[in-house]
């Protein structure tokens, strides 16, 4: 059964369901995935910031840990890594909505008092207690699809009978999980994390299939940049898959996505501004062609 | 007889909605909106609204802009103007839904006459139009919505037609200078050349002032899309009282 979309409520924030919001990465890693190690120093991170709330960022993501399997990050790495700069940026944008992508408790603790808003989880909730400081705190929280691998490992031979059914199985569960750990419903958002814990058909099956996750009502987070599914299907390295992605951010906002987690602002904003217009949300932002 | 007349454009993107999140321009929107509101100010008994058509022939005053034929969120069934605009008169020529709106947005509640004017009618017939519009009522304002040449440059409508430059430049010389017989004698042939779709709709208001002494303002005279607009208010000398004016002033 179908239910419909409602307003999502980030930090002080409320936004409607026609409103498509950027989420900007900011990676205070030195060897995350793409372009590894150019928010590492904290004032490069900074100036990031600065630049993709000019470029109409909606939602800041800040991580200090890399996704993929590497050097050890422990939780007060992860800590000195992000809760600080969570801190700097609050000081610097009081209204900002400002994620955290971490799927620690005790990190979690720390960026909240520091100033996030919401605890980007891409790892499908391996530490329980992550919804329970999500309540405490008044943030919201990612529920994401990750099959059965752990956080900072690869999906080796993963199958599924029915993969977006396993998507709706997990993500879900999180979403009631958090509910009953007493998370605001309005502050909660679903993911199906393309590449984590799926192969390049899954993703590509699971954006085909987004608008039955977004036919669940809960808000649908894609979290697609620049990723191996891209790659794979364009046979492209990192550094050119920015079209790619930019055609899944497309199919994902008619399907339904309210939320796309981006490496490039601009030109993201850019095809959400297209399918609303498209759609019919927003009018264009200057129209005179054959009509003087 | 004619109390007072205004000249205004007969551009789509005067309609606020479809040009999107940008007010496009808003010194023409406001030279707009003054004049009209002069017009109400000239205590008319009917507004009279002029503008090309494909034929000549009157339209119910209460005929409305279909607003979506040309687009805007109401056409894809959003935003608050879709529900609350109501559907326009279908086959309203632009240039009458445009001055209806005009009207609506200062608030006009009074009768009014909606007047298309044939874009191939003769000079003649166009004045002879304006010199029965002119007797429709005692006092009778006149809302011209009319262009000059959309071929004004090479982004324009129409690209650029050299001739462009000097034909706008005597209409706005004739409107400047309350020069009736000027605008009464332009060519249907060179303004059908240049797509200067005002041309019928001037001879008309032509015709309606006859030889009226009037008291003209220049609002705006621009072309930033390769079309001429020109805003006018005419004021209309009226020594002598109603009626007695007429034969006096025609020689």
């Amino acid at each position: 059964m179908s239910r419909a979309q409602g307003v999502l409520r980030l930090g002080a924030r409320s936004f409607e369901p026609e409103q498509l919001l950027v989420m900007a990465i900011v990676n205070r890693t030195p060897d995350s995935f793409y372009r590894p190690g150019i928010t590492w120093d904290e004032g490069a991170a900074l100036e990031r910031v600065h630049q993709v709330v000019a470029e109409g960022a909606d939602i800041i993501d800040i991580g200090g840990v890399p996704a993929a399997p590497g050097s050890v990050v422990d939780t007060r790495e992860e800590i000195r890594r992000t809760a600080s700069f969570v801190a700097a940026v609050r000081a610097a944008y009081p209204d900002a909505v400002i994620s955290s992508d971490t799927y620690r408790s005790e990190v979690a603790r720390e960026v909240c008092a520091a100033g996030a808003d919401l605890l980007n989880d891409s790892w499908g909730g391996p530490d329980p207690q992550l919804a329970e400081v999500a309540a405490e705190c008044g943030a919201g929280i990612v529920c994401a699809h990750v099959g059965r691998q752990s956080p900072r490992t690869r999906p080796h031979r993963v199958a599924y009978p029915d993969v977006m059914a396993d998507v709706l199985r997990q993500t879900l569960g999180l979403a009631d999980r958090a509910v009953a750990a007493g998370v605001d419903p309005a502050r909660i958002v679903i993911d199906p994390a393309h590449d984590f814990g799926k192969n390049t058909w899954h993703s590509l099956e699971v954006t085909r299939r987004l608008a039955e996750m977004t036919a669940t009502g809960w808000p649908v987070l894609l979290s697609a940049s620049n990723k191996d599914f891209v790659g794979e299907t364009l046979d492209v390295p990192p550094d050119q898959r920015l079209s790619g992605t930019l055609a899944a951010t497309a199919i994902s906002a008619w399907l339904g996505a309210r939320i796309f987690r981006a490496h490039q602002v601009v030109e993201t904003r850019h095809v959400l501004d297209m399918v609303s217009a498209i759609r019919g949300d927003i009018p264009p932002a200057r129209a005179v062609r054959a009509l003087a | 007889m004619i109390a007072a007349a205004a000249l205004c454009p007969a551009a789509p993107l005067l309609v606020r909605e479809l040009t999107g999140a940008t007010v496009v321009l808003p010194e023409l929107r406001a030279a707009c909106r003054e004049v009209t509101g002069r017009l109400l100010r000239a205590r008319p008994d009917v507004i009279a609204v002029v503008g090309a058509g494909p034929q000549t022939r009157t339209w119910d005053g209460a005929s409305r802009l279909d607003v979506a034929s040309f687009g805007g969120l109401a056409a894809a069934g959003r935003g608050p103007a879709g529900a609350a605009a109501g559907a326009g008169t279908a086959g309203l020529p632009t240039a009458l839904g445009l001055g209806a709106r005009l009207l609506d947005e200062a608030g006009y509640a009074g009768p009014r006459l909606l007047q298309a004017i044939g874009e191939d009618e003769t000079p003649a017939a166009s004045a002879g139009a304006g010199q029965r519009l002119s007797r429709a009522a005692g006092r009778v304002a006149l809302l011209v919505m009319a262009d000059g040449s959309a071929r004004r440059g090479r982004r324009a409508p129409g690209h650029l037609d050299e001739r462009s430059a000097g034909f706008d430049a005597e209409v706005e010389r004739a409107v400047r200078a309350g020069d009736l017989q000027a605008l009464a004698a332009i060519d249907p042939v060179l303004a059908r050349e240049l797509m200067a779709a005002g041309r019928a709709a001037w001879q008309v208001m032509a015709g309606a002032l006859d030889s009226r002494r009037l008291d003209v303002e220049v609002l705006y005279a621009d072309d930033p899309f390769g079309v001429a607009y020109l805003v006018a208010a005419v004021g209309v000398d009226e020594g002598g009282g109603p009626g007695s004016d007429r034969t006096g002033a025609s020689q």
